[in-house]
């Protein structure tokens, strides 16, 4: 196990220099930054945490801040541009011999000062210096007292960073956009949002922003509208007829083959394509956009600004190729003939079975899946439905069955669900949307058995109550049905909706890509280990720093059918990722992360958003909120009209203001 | 409200201001050196941070908004060493030059410091040193100087909607430079300049020309179009060595280059110094004032005496203020005796304005411009409106930008404002009834409720084809209802129209459609959002209001009322309509006029100047009364130098109908008079009486002739009432228009930002930026007649040629060319055809 010699992270000291009885601290960081080279140390905006002790911290905290002076400070407010500066030249002249002990107390009034700068950059990035300079003021007086540096052979590797962005699965620069839009530029605002998100008006609209559960203003008071501020900048794009800026770089040689227009496939494409690489994007169904298209409904996500976002990535010379679906009308092996990468991201469009008495004897009204049902309805073909629809679980697909069912005409439209409506995992808004449009709820119910006619129809579902068991092992209470509760509801339509995974079947057995049982795409990965020796996982359970690369050379793999059934940004922020992976594989560069995407995996891990952080701010500008279609009547007969407004663009503004600018910067030495 | 306290006073402000704001309710004066008012907040510079009891840090006041019940502490201790300390850092590395510093004397930085005690240095860094940008054309940037308050960029992005500066690089390094790192390229108003705090940005003019106290300031208003701007003169040594505007004036102290820089005209070599005589040899002598007078009314009362007052003309000019216009028509009227008087507005904002005071009853625009501000939806149609009336253009960004207006361009060229526009409708060129209609059917179709009365225009509409509207006009039918969903529903929609629609063919009906959409937009009614018809001359309303038209008396009254003045003047007032401008011109053709007295108005930079300047060789007696040496000289018999806006006293009134008083800041050169001066003086040695001719007094009667002016007196601004409303404006009959098949190549003369009118192409200032005329086509056309950036095109029409170098711009479209109205070298007036600005041409290449 490693041993921390010295850390401040957190506020509280552990200090292991002078010997005695070793303090424990353990930090979640991986022991390696790359699987080999030990971490030495890590410093930031919490403070330092010390594993070697030849570390020589002056030199750390001097080059840590003349990186954070000379890259990341916005030179927008006088503490923060010449404070950093002053603190800067101050450290500089102490290791390299021309400092004063005076100068130890300059950086210490410094950091008093550079409480009161504009944002979070400047004091933050103050905070492993003072830390050092309090912890080890030695150090320092050895160098001003002309001592040479012990120096030790340490790499210095630094991530500009915030806690927004870091959660953020597509790492999107979000102070900077929000910046961008409280200056009244719009257009640069969305030049931001799509250096890491080509779908930018998907994502201002149906992302379920897990970046404002870790935003900063949250500990003031309520986090900001990171996601509808996206919508604004992407919108005013559109509303003003302004014509997408990027220009791509000079074709290149080298071909790419994508598996699937989805979110995933069309980052991976978008940023390849700006690289200069030929994309050719083979798509099973008639339209772009994968789970988006054939998942989400138009009244969330209206289909022509989709279809623009879709259109501006094939006008940087995307080809897509609809109605072709790799396996069956072009195989794997083909396409890895003819191209010198091929990345699949054929998403996670497979209803899974409910497991229910008759769901398997083809009774007319039980429906293969919700997926499968939306997907018919946007496409336009006959869904089945009839006039009572029963939609079984409590994710979005089962919420935005229920709506559309609603909107098809559906006379009465339930959800069904075996726990409470606190523990739906389908977003809050949506099930607040669709009791607003008049869906009705059964929580705490289990359907057992479907009931049919002797015409083989649908007649209704029988239902058992469940109630909340005895905690298991891990403490967790389950649901547990409660015998002798079953009751019947009558309906006409039963759409399970409980989930779906990745139809993997196009890949050939031959072509030696590993899968798992849920029917995902094994990739591989850097090998980071804990301090207890365990291999590091992200928030799916995958394996944490991720190449993207399968078993098969050049064949590459992510989104949906990678990650598991997550989110449109999820699937993004993987296009992304294996678009720079690809892209350096194609220049010979072999499988590899850079030092900015593996510090970005190992502070997703550590975390950079702390939620009981004191945040001294004042609490005047509480969040505001999109205009917004209430009242059953937006759900009428073949509504799909938009159902959020979006902001105004002064009410943008304000939303913007309210932003603290959370950056910060870590450094580690290996 | 929100209640508060600050330093133990107790407050109430509306939800949402500042801090700041509230402090100011109650006489607070918090400190601040990066807070403008008119940008939003940056919060850089944070010496307006003060203490919130119970919040663990210092907010600053600038841009936290209130909270009931808030505690606020503004000055303590702990404030006061945290602002020096600010204050220290600042000046780290900042240079001690300011004894030579332009700014010194008015620097904020200077004045910040010397408030928060800060007289020695604890901090100090490495110094580097940035480059000076001497290589940027009127602008001098030292980035050494730079607080980094951002002013300069929001002023220039929020205000002026250019993005010519940003804030580059980062850390230390971190300064205000041109986007791309060239020198700066960009409309030149200065207004960066004005913003900066200290002498980081500097105007070269006035580099070096003297301490900032060392000026003679006077308060005056901008003369140079007719946004109405007020200004601030600073002369020394009977020069004007520049010219600024304050943030708490009407225009928010912007200005446009003209404002800002075309004062450099005043010393034009041009100018016209000594009254003039032509001699028996033929050639112009200088002579004396008397001699000139002598003779000019001599030969005036001669040929009135031989062929009647009717044989006399004048042509006067939106130079001159209120009252001199008004003189000059007495002059005319009482003194000659005749009706022939008119100006360059007969080229088509007079028609444009009697159109409106008929259907609507307002003269000049029908609000003031502040008023866009207010406005949810706003047309510009047919005006490039930075170049014409660049104040009104800050208003429109404003408001589309910062207060949620929707903005609808139409134009056949692509204007600054289309980046602004969420609908830019490019019209084919000429074919704007169609887009009119198209735009009004669409209205109409959108389903949104209309004002009473709109049933008989919506039976007329729906004679005509959509397609057929949509292909006439070439703009598509989803576009103009994607442009009318932007203006259906809305109460305040405002409609601001220009030179591109007022001087096209057929203009008359076309702003009687324009005038339909109007009443269905019920923009012209109260509460509704205002028409806002813009000329690009200084003072056409007042001119137009003070009779200088051949058809009405001052205060717009008609020749039939013009007992009171007969009365007042003690002279008989013809009755009968003079001639207009154009019929003058033919009057001299014909020979039934004589005498021409041109005001400030060198007929031969108007259209078909070829033809204008042989009919100025026939005239008996030609008075050029000007400040420049023009080509008009060549005709003249006698000229009488004038003084320009800078050099004499008066009144403007602005597009607006904001009354506003002129002051004078230096002499005009050598023997020039005023213009009021010069006029009473012919007049009295005319009729050898004595006329009065003082502003003030001149002012006078015109209160007791023109009611509309009642209202005004000296000081700022007053809005001259319009005219009574009349009743419920009916409609205008569609009429069919027959589009013609377009012409190969048209050729469109208009306004540049960089110039106003003829006067800043003497203007060294403006001259640096844009020195010379030019053709600009589109590149298809470039392509398909060969012909490079910056190449030589030969453009002809009916009445002549001109040759130009090329400017390739795709703001235009294919078959239509520009080029500027301004420069006289150029002369591509002489192509045009009576009043309309767009000309079939043929293009070849040189």
């Amino acid at each position: 196990m490693a041993e921390v010699v010295f850390s401040s992270w957190g506020r509280s000291i552990v200090d292991n220099r002078k010997g005695g009885e070793t303090k424990a601290a353990s930090f979640k960081l991986p022991v390696t930054y790359d699987g080999e080279k030990p971490l030495s140390a890590f410093i930031g905006w919490d403070g330092i945490i010390l594993y070697n002790k030849d570390v020589d911290i002056p030199a750390m905290v001097a080059e840590y801040m003349k990186r954070v002076q000379t890259r990341y400070v916005c030179g927008k407010c006088t503490p923060g541009k010449k404070g950093t500066r002053v603190m800067m030249d101050a450290l500089l002249g102490i290791v390299e011999g021309r400092g004063s002990e005076r100068d130890l107390d300059t950086i210490l009034d410094l950091g008093e000062v550079l409480k009161h700068a504009k944002c979070t950059l400047c004091p933050s990035s103050s905070v492993p210096v003072i830390d050092a300079v309090t912890h080890f003021r030695d150090a320092f007086l050895n160098y001003i007292r002309g001592a040479k540096s012990l120096s030790s052979e340490f790499r210095y590797i630094e991530k500009y960073t915030a806690p927004c962005m870091d959660k953020c699965p597509a790492h999107i620069d979000i102070p900077a956009y929000i910046e961008a839009v409280k200056d009244y530029r719009f257009g640069d605002s969305l030049a931001t949002i799509r250096d890491s998100m080509p779908l930018p008006s998907v994502c201002g609209r149906v992302c379920p922003h897990p970046c404002e559960t870790a935003c900063r203003r949250k500990n003031v008071d309520e986090s900001i509208s990171i996601m509808t501020l996206k919508r604004s900048a992407s919108d005013y794009e559109w509303q003003h007829g302004h014509l997408p800026p990027m220009v791509p770089k000079a074709k290149k040689a080298k071909k790419v083959a994508v598996v699937g227009a989805g979110p995933a496939g069309l980052a991976a494409a978008y940023y390849l394509a700006l690289e200069g690489y030929p994309v050719t994007i083979y798509e099973a169904l008639p339209l772009g956009g994968g789970m988006v298209a054939v998942g989400i409904p138009p009244y969330r996500q209206p289909r022509h600004l989709l279809q623009r976002d879709i259109d501006i990535i094939s006008a940087l010379g995307v080809e897509i190729i609809y109605n072709t679906r790799v396996g069956k009308d072009v195989t794997l092996d083909e396409l890895r003939a003819k191209f010198d990468a091929v990345f699949l991201a054929p998403g996670a469009h497979r209803s899974k079975p409910m497991g229910v008495e008759g769901e398997d004897k083809g009774y007319k009204g039980f429906l293969t899946g919700g997926i499968d049902f939306l997907r018919n309805v946007y496409l336009g073909l006959p869904t089945g439905m009839g006039k009572k629809v029963f939609v079984v679980g409590g994710g979005n697909t089962a919420i935005d069955c229920v709506r559309v069912a609603l909107r098809e005409g559906a006379e009465e439209s339930v959800l069904v669900y075996r726990r409470s409506r606190k523990e739906m995992p389908a977003d809050i808004w949506e099930v607040d949307g669709a009791d607003d449009e008049g869906v009705r709820f059964e929580f705490q119910v289990l359907p057992t058995r479907v009931v049919a006619n002797d015409a083989n129809e649908v007649v209704g579902v029988e239902l058992i109550r469940m109630a909340m068991g005895e905690p298991d092992a891990s403490g967790r209470r389950r649901p547990e049905p409660v015998p002798g509760s079953e009751f019947i509801i009558e309906c006409d339509t039963i759409i399970p909706a409980i989930g779906q995974d990745a139809d993997l079947s196009f890949i050939p057995a031959e072509a030696n890509i590993d899968t798992t049982k849920w029917s995902t795409i094994v990739t591989k990965y850097v090998p980071l280990k804990g301090a207890d020796g365990k291999g590091l996982k992200d928030g799916m359970g995958n394996e944490l720093s991720r190449t993207l690369i399968t078993n098969c050379d050049g064949v590459f793999a992510g989104g949906d059918a990678e990650i598991g059934p997550l989110t449109v940004v999820a699937c993004v922020g993987s296009g992304h990722r294996a678009a720079n992976v690809i892209a350096r594989y194609l220049e010979g560069q072999g499988i590899s992360l850079t030092d900015s995407e593996r510090m970005e995996d190992i502070l997703s891990y550590l975390g950079v958003y702390d939620k009981n952080e004191p945040v001294a701010w004042l609490d005047s500008a509480s969040r505001e909120h999109q205009g917004e279609i209430h009242g059953k009547e937006r759900a009428s007969y073949k509504n799909y009209c938009e159902v959020e407004l979006g902001f105004a663009n002064s009410q943008a503004v304000r939303e913007a203001e309210r932003c603290l600018r959370c950056y910060r910067v870590a450094m580690i030495a290996v | 409200m929100v209640s508060l306290t600050i330093d133990g006073k107790s407050v109430q402000v509306e939800v949402g201001s500042t801090i700041l704001e509230a402090a100011a309710k109650v006489d607070i004066k918090i400190p601040t050196l990066c807070w403008l008012q008119k940008v939003s907040p940056t919060g850089a510079c944070r010496v307006c941070a003060v203490e919130i009891e119970g919040v663990d840090r210092t907010m600053t006041a600038c841009n936290t908004p209130v909270k009931e019940g808030i505690s606020v502490t503004t000055n303590s201790p702990a404030l006061q060493v945290m602002r020096r300390k600010i204050m220290e850092l600042m000046l780290v590395n900042h240079p001690l030059d300011c004894p030579v510093c332009d700014a010194g004397g008015e620097c904020d930085l200077q004045d910040a410091c010397y408030e928060q005690k800060a007289s020695k240095q604890e901090y100090s860094a490495l110094l580097e040193r940035r480059p000076i940008r001497y290589d940027w054309p009127l602008i001098e940037s030292d980035p050494n100087r730079c607080i980094l308050c951002e002013k300069c960029v929001k002023v220039d992005h929020e205000v002026v909607g250019c993005d010519a500066i940003a804030v580059v690089n980062k850390g230390e390094a971190t300064i205000i430079d041109t986007v791309d790192g060239k020198p700066l390229n960009c409309d030149f108003c200065g207004n960066c300049v004005a913003a900066c705090p200290t002498g980081a940005l500097i105007t070269k003019p006035f580099k070096f020309k003297g301490r900032p106290w060392s000026f003679t300031k006077v308060q005056s208003i901008c003369a140079f179009c007719g946004n109405g701007c007020q200004i601030e003169y600073h002369a020394k040594d009977g020069r004007v060595a520049r010219v600024t505007s304050e943030d708490d004036t009407f225009n928010n102290g912007n200005l446009c280059i003209n404002g800002r820089f075309g004062y450099s005209y005043l010393t034009s070599s041009d100018r016209l110094t000594a009254p003039m005589l032509r001699g028996q040899n033929g050639t112009l002598a200088v002579t004396d004032w008397n001699s000139a007078m002598s003779s000019a009314s001599g030969k005036l009362k001669e040929i009135i005496a031989r062929d009647g007052a009717a044989a006399v003309a004048g042509l006067g000019s939106p130079r001159l203020t209120n009252e001199e216009s008004f003189l000059f028509q007495k002059f005319l009227r009482a003194g000659v005796g005749t009706n022939n008087i008119d100006s360059e507005a007969r080229l088509g904002y007079a028609q444009a304005q009697a159109q409106m005071l008929r259907r609507f009853g307002f003269s000049g625009a029908s609000q003031t411009i502040d008023k866009i501000d207010d406005a949810q939806a706003i047309i510009v149609f047919g005006s490039d409106l930075g170049a014409e009336a660049t104040g009104t253009e800050y208003r429109v960004i404003k408001a589309a930008t910062k207060r949620d207006a929707r903005l609808i361009v139409v134009n056949m060229r692509d204007v600054k404002l289309k980046k602004f526009a969420n609908a830019n409708l490019k019209n084919l060129p000429g074919r704007e009834l169609a887009l009119i209609y198209g735009l009004m059917k669409a209205l109409v179709e959108s389903g949104a409720a209309l004002p009473a009365g709109s049933e008989a225009i919506k039976k007329e509409l729906s004679a005509l084809s959509m397609a057929d509207l949509a292909q006439e006009c070439g703009v598509t039918e989803a576009a103009l209802s994607d442009a009318a969903a932007l203006i259906a529903g809305k109460s305040r929609v405002a409609i601001i129209f220009g030179t591109d629609l007022i001087r096209s063919k057929d203009a008359a009906t076309k702003i009687a459609a324009l005038a339909d959409l109007a009443v269905l937009t019920g923009s012209a009614g109260e509460g509704g959002g205002g028409i806002f018809p813009i000329h690009p001359k200084t003072n056409t309303v007042g001119l137009l209001d003070m009779g200088v038209a051949p058809d009405s008396l001052p205060g717009l009254q008609e020749l039939a009322q013009g007992a009171p003045f007969a009365q007042s003047w003690g002279a008989k007032v013809p009755s009968a309509p003079g001639k207009d401008l154009w019929g003058i011109i033919e009057g001299i053709e014909q020979g039934s006029i004589k005498a021409l007295y041109l005001l400030g108005c060198d007929l031969t930079t108007l259209p078909e100047n070829a033809r204008i300047k042989k009919a100025l060789a026939k005239l008996e007696l030609l008075i050029v009364q000007d400040i420049f040496q023009g080509e008009s000289l060549e005709f003249a018999h006698v000229v009488f130098p004038a003084a320009a806006a800078a050099e004499k006293s008066g009144s403007f009134t602005s597009n607006d109908n904001r009354v506003q008083q002129i002051f004078k800041s230096v002499n005009p050169p050598g023997a020039a008079k005023a213009d009021w001066d010069i006029i009473s003086n012919l007049y009295s040695h005319l009729t050898s009486s004595v006329q009065q001719g003082a502003p003030a007094q001149v002012m006078q009667e015109i209160k007791e002739l023109s009611k509309s002016y009642q209202a005004h007196h000296s000081g700022k601004g007053i809005v001259k009432p319009a005219a009574k409303a009349k009743g419920e404006p009916g409609f205008a009959p569609v009429s069919k228009a027959v589009a013609a098949a377009l012409p190969r190549f048209q050729l469109l003369v208009g306004q540049i930002g960089f110039h106003s009118g003829t006067s800043t192409t003497r203007s060294a200032n403006n001259l640096t930026v844009s020195p010379t005329g030019y053709i600009e086509l589109h590149s298809t056309d470039a392509l398909a007649l060969g012909v490079v950036d910056g190449g030589t095109l030969k453009v002809s029409s009916g009445l002549g040629a001109v040759t130009a170098p090329a400017k390739i711009s795709d703001a235009l479209q294919p078959g239509l060319l520009f080029a500027p109205t301004h420069f006289k070298e150029l002369n591509v007036n002489s192509l045009l055809m009576g009043n309309c600005n767009l000309v079939e041409v043929k293009v070849e290449k040189v």
